[in-house]
Formats: structure tokens, sequence, C-alpha cells
């Protein structure tokens, strides 16, 4: 799920960034340091949207490096168990398939797959239909229901099922 | 649309799922005397027998305290068995539910007569929901068996994996860290075995922990458990599948419901009962009828004879001046029509004044000795003459004051009214019979219609106190 919340970093600048483009600088250094983390608590940062204001710069003894309080908006998407979420198939195996949804690693056992639809193995292994109609292979697209997740302070993983009811493949790029 | 399947299934539904539904809280101690299970199953029995009902009706058919029941019922409200309806309504409002209860001829209620309250009270209806009961017990026969089976089949669990060299435990959030580049296994951190899922290893009977022979049991127990539902309900599933394809029993809100039962009802029932439904019928507006006046008009019409006097006496004395017209009869149009309509009046009238010439002779002889006379009568004899003596005097007083209009206004025309009554009491006694007995009816064409008119006139006044009732209600 998606959120648009405002968070707040200490920033710290080098000198020699210092002048008149000194903002600028400062938010694009936070651009860089902070898009694509995912922190536990918050998930992933997708992207800032907006400063919301810049604290007063403290000079670090020693170092001359300058550290702002920063606050930013931004959006971070997190998963929550029972979201329907909708994946690319990254790798296909025996124990089931692994999926990405933007930052986000899913894997689905071979439990939680349809009980009709079995591994082959081969040059493309891939989850096929009795009667060969769906196919699940690497770069198909599923929807899948999140069953459970790991959040670590920095990394999520889930583990999802598409055994249920409107879950499974919803574009084929074979067929496509 | 036949209620009998419906009423089957609402059975078998109550019997199935809320057989051992209490509506007490679960702090309270269950004693044997408090525990009300089986209630539920009562109540939508109850249910079954009828269409809208009244709360407290039901409640008194079921010898329940109605707050049990109403407890009772907003628990299957909440279950979507049961709609309900509350609205304040008069005892007038109520009656009409009475009466469209009546007209269903279920034979099984009577339309009670509520006591006439201005008051407004909240009163509550209910009725089961067949359409949306089908739903319900559908749905849940539907959630029942997927629980079961999710559980059974290990569905929306976490897949563990094990490691058979090491014995090291994972479990598929690990799964980014076990797979390995080169096959399609996962591998053990540790020893880089293979590992295997738990289940397939629960299937190969290895390391009986007891936790895993918990966990076979515990399939067991659900497997037996869904077998076993499938046959307990099996009667329940099979009504459902019989009741799939018939109309459901649709008797949409209490308005509309009243509105139709009432209408139904009402070339079904006698003409005694049908007074009412025909009200109801046309009456949705509760109680703001205008159709009230038949019944109203009967009421009147018994104390017509005690209002009337002072009414009479004013209209008399408004109209006195004209003479000897009846003035009620004139007062409107009258005044200004030919003589012809006139004598069709006054021979009407006649008849009247006739009478009132006999009572005003006999005043006139009894004034001297009514007095001694008077405490000789029985009083059963009064009570039972006194209306109709009443009557005859207001004609004669009309009369005298009609004959001698400059006798002053209400005191004494009072005055004369009182030793009127006696001396007529007297007279009946004494005299002649014959003569009193010619009085009422000889003057009855014309005195009924004075009495009539007179009703009319006090209609009018007594009606804005009632105008006032209907409003209210």
């Amino acid at each position: 799920m998606f959120f648009h919340i405002v968070l707040e970093r200490n920033m710290q600048l080098h000198p020699r960034y210092f002048g008149r483009n000194l903002r600028d600088n400062l938010v694009s250094k936070l651009m860089k340091d902070v898009e694509g983390t995912c922190s536990g608590r918050h998930g992933f940062v997708v992207a800032i949207t907006g400063i919301e204001n810049i604290g007063k710069g403290l000079i670090r003894d020693g170092t001359g490096f300058v550290t702002f309080p920063v606050k930013y908006q931004c959006v971070v998407f997190r998963p929550f168990k029972g979201e329907i979420l909708e994946a690319v198939v990254t790798m296909v195996n025996k124990m089931g398939f692994f999926a990405e949804a933007g930052p986000v690693q899913i894997f689905v056992s071979n439990h939680l797959i349809p009980d009709d639809m079995e591994f082959q193995s081969g040059d493309m292994p891939n989850y096929t239909t009795s009667d060969g109609s769906v196919k699940i292979q690497k770069d198909s697209e599923v929807r899948l229901k999140i069953i459970g997740t790991r959040v670590d302070a920095t990394e999520i993983f889930c583990i999802g099922t598409i055994k249920d009811d409107f879950l499974g493949v919803i574009n084929d790029p074979a067929t496509a | 649309m036949s209620v009998e399947p419906f009423n089957r299934l609402v059975k078998l539904a109550a019997r199935a799922f809320y057989d051992d539904i209490t509506t007490k809280g679960d702090n309270q101690p269950k004693t044997g005397r408090s525990d009300n299970r089986g209630i539920a199953v009562v109540v939508l029995d109850a249910l079954t027998r009828r269409q809208w009902v009244r709360e407290e009706d039901l409640a008194k058919d079921l010898k329940l305290h109605s707050k049990q029941l109403r407890r009772t019922l907003r628990f299957f409200e909440e279950e979507k068995l049961v709609t309900r309806d509350h609205r304040k309504e008069t005892a007038k409002g109520a009656k009409i539910y009475s009466a469209a209860v009546a007209a269903t001829a279920e034979g099984q209620r009577t339309a009670k007569e509520g006591e006439e309250k201005i008051k407004l009270h909240t009163h509550s209806y209910c009725c089961l929901d067949y359409a949306q009961i089908y739903d319900v017990v559908r749905y849940r026969l539907h959630r029942l068996r997927k629980k079961l089976k999710d559980e059974l089949e290990n569905k929306n669990t976490v897949q563990e994996y094990i490691c058979p060299n090491c014995g090291r435990r994972y479990n598929a959030l690990d799964a980014l860290r076990l797979v390995s580049p080169d096959d399609e296994y996962f591998h053990c951190e540790n020893c880089n075995g293979e590992l295997v899922a738990e289940s397939d290893k629960l299937a190969a009977q290895e390391g009986g922990d007891g936790d895993d022979n918990a966990r076979r049991r515990r399939r067991e127990k659900l497997k037996d458990m869904l077998q076993k539902m499938e046959v307990q309900l099996k009667p329940l599933m099979d009504q459902l599948n019989r009741v799939k394809d018939l109309p459901v029993p649709e008797f949409g809100s209490l308005q509309a419901w009243e509105a139709r039962a009432s209408a139904a009802g009402r070339p079904v029932n006698g003409d005694s009962s049908s007074n009412d439904p025909f009200k109801s019928s046309q009456g949705l507006g509760y109680g703001r009828t205008p159709m009230t006046f038949i019944g109203e008009t009967k009421v009147e019409v018994a104390f017509s004879g005690v209002e009337g006097k002072e009414e009479d006496v004013k209209s008399e004395t408004a109209s006195s001046d004209r003479k000897v017209l009846p003035p009620w009869m004139i007062k409107q149009g009258m005044n200004l029509t030919k003589e012809q309509r006139g004598e069709v009046k006054q021979e009407s009238k006649m008849d009247g004044i006739s009478s009132a010439e006999f009572s005003d002779d006999k005043k006139s002889n009894d004034d001297v000795d009514n007095k001694s006379l008077q405490d000789e009568y029985v009083k059963a004899y009064y009570a039972a003459l006194l209306k109709k003596q009443q009557e005859l005097e207001e004609a004669a007083k009309k009369q005298e004051l009609l004959h001698a209009p400059n006798s002053n206004g209400v005191s004494e025309s009072l005055s004369n009214r009182q030793v009127g009554m006696k001396s007529k009491r007297e007279e009946d006694e004494g005299e002649d019979d014959v003569e009193w007995e010619e009085a009422p009816t000889g003057g009855s064409t014309g005195e009924s219609y004075k009495v009539n008119d007179l009703n009319f006139e006090a209609e009018a006044s007594g009606e804005e106190e009632d105008d006032i009732d209907w409003e209210d209600g």
C-alpha cells in the first residue's frame, strides 16, 4: 500500500557544496540518499515529492561537515498481509516462484499454487495447467495475495499465494 | 409464492446454527434459570408463522418478556435474518396495523383496540427476510466449508522447510536466502543439503516429533469435522437446493405490507370489520384521515341530548328575532327563499309545534304542584326516560322561546327548562301515557330533525376538539 508521509532526516553536507545553491545541492543529495531505500517502519521510499522545511545547519567539529535537519514529503510503499498485489515473475523453480512488485520481492511456494498447475522443468521452467491454457513462467504477470511478510530494519520480504479466487496469471508474455 | 419451503429452510437453519445461541452476555453466569438457549429457535419458528408482527404482540404470544425478545430480535437483525421497522405512532396507528393483521385472516390474532392515547409510542415490527435468509445461510455454509478446507490444505500458511541432514528449519520467508543458482531446490545455509518441504517430510514420517503428531491429529480432526458437517447439514443444503428456483416470498416494507394486506382483506372480510381495513387502506397517513366521521358521529349522538341544550339555546336566542320558523333550518340559504319552502318546513314543523304545545299546557298545569309530586318518582324511571324528556323539553323550550321571544336569554330558559322537566315527569306518571307516547312519535319528524340538526351544530363545535385529537394522531 502506498502512503504519502512526511519524514525527517539529518543530512550531512560537505563544505564544498556551500554556496548559493546550497539548498539545491542538499535536496539532490537527499533524493540520492533516500529514494529506493527501505525502512522496516515505513516501507520503501518511492519518491520525494517536496521539502517541508530545512532547519538550521550545525557545523560538525573537526570535519567541517554541516548537518541540516530536513523534513520532506515522500511516497512510501509498504506491503501488508492480506493485500492483493500485481507482480512480475522473476524466477520459477521447483519450490515455487519469485515475483517482484516494484521493490518488493515475493515468494509463492508450490503449495500456494493451485493444485491443477504442475511444475515443468526445462529451459524455461514454468507452472502449467494440465490443458496448458495457463502458464506461469519468467516475466509473467500475476496477481497474488500476500499472506506473510518479514520486515527487517532494512528489508521487507513477502510470501504470497495465488490459490484463491481471481488470483493467478493476468498477463502472459508468451501469448501477448 | 409458497412460503412453506422457505419456512422449512428457516427452521432448519435455526436448529443448525442458532440452537445454542444465548442472548445473555458472556460475563453473566449461566444458571439453569437464566439459560435461555433455544429461545432463538422458538422466536424464528414463531416468525415463520407470521408476516409482519408487532414485537409486543409477539412477546405476548410467546410469553416472553419483551426485552428478552427484543434482544433476540436485535441479534437476528445483525444476523440479517430479520428486518425490523420502528415507528412512532398513536394507538390509532397501531390499530391500522391490527386491521392489517386481521385482514390477513390468519385467525391467530385478534385485532386489539388500543386505548385511545394521544401519546406517541415507538412500536417495533419485525418480519423474516426470506431472500436474505437464503443468501445468509448459503454464505454461512460456504464460509464454513472454505474455512475447514483451508485449514485442511494448509492454505494461507507459511510453508516450512527442513534440512534432512542437520534438521535445521526454515520457512518460506527465508526463501530468498535459500535459493541456489545451480538448481531449482532450496539449500541449507549450513550444510548445503537439499531442503524438503515440511508436509512432504510429514508424509515421509521423518523425525516423529510430538509436534508432528499433533499436527496430524489436527488434520484428522479437521477432515472428520468436514465430513460431519457435510452429513449433518445435508438436510439444510437439500432444502437450499430445493428453494433455489422458487420465487422468494416478499412482504415488502411494513407500510407496503400493511397497505396490501388490508386491501386484500377488505373484500374478504364481513361488513362488521370492513370498516377498519377501509379506514386503514385509505389512511396511510395514520390517523389523519377524514374518514372517521362515521365513527365519530355515533359518539356525538350519544351525548347530543345533553350537550345540545346550550347549543340550541344559543342558536335560539340568536335567531329568535326571525320568529315562528325553525331557525336551524333557515339560517343558511332559506332566508331568502320563497314561502313554499317555508311552508314545507312549517308542515314538518307543525308536528313539533303540536307536541310542544302539549308540553306547554302541561307545564302551566304542573308549575303548581310539581314540587310535591316530584319526590315520589322512582329514580330508575328517571334514568330511563331522562334523555327523551330532555329532548322533548328542548323542543318545548324552543317553542316557548319562539312564542315569547322577549323572554330573557339563557338564565330564564334554564329555569324554564327545569320546570319543564319536572312537569313532564309528573305528567308521564300521572295522567296520560298516550300523550307522552305520542309526543315523541308525533314530534319525531320535526323533533328528530331538530335533534339531528342540533347534533350537527354540536358536532361542529365538538369536532373542533376532535380535530385537535386527530392532528395529534
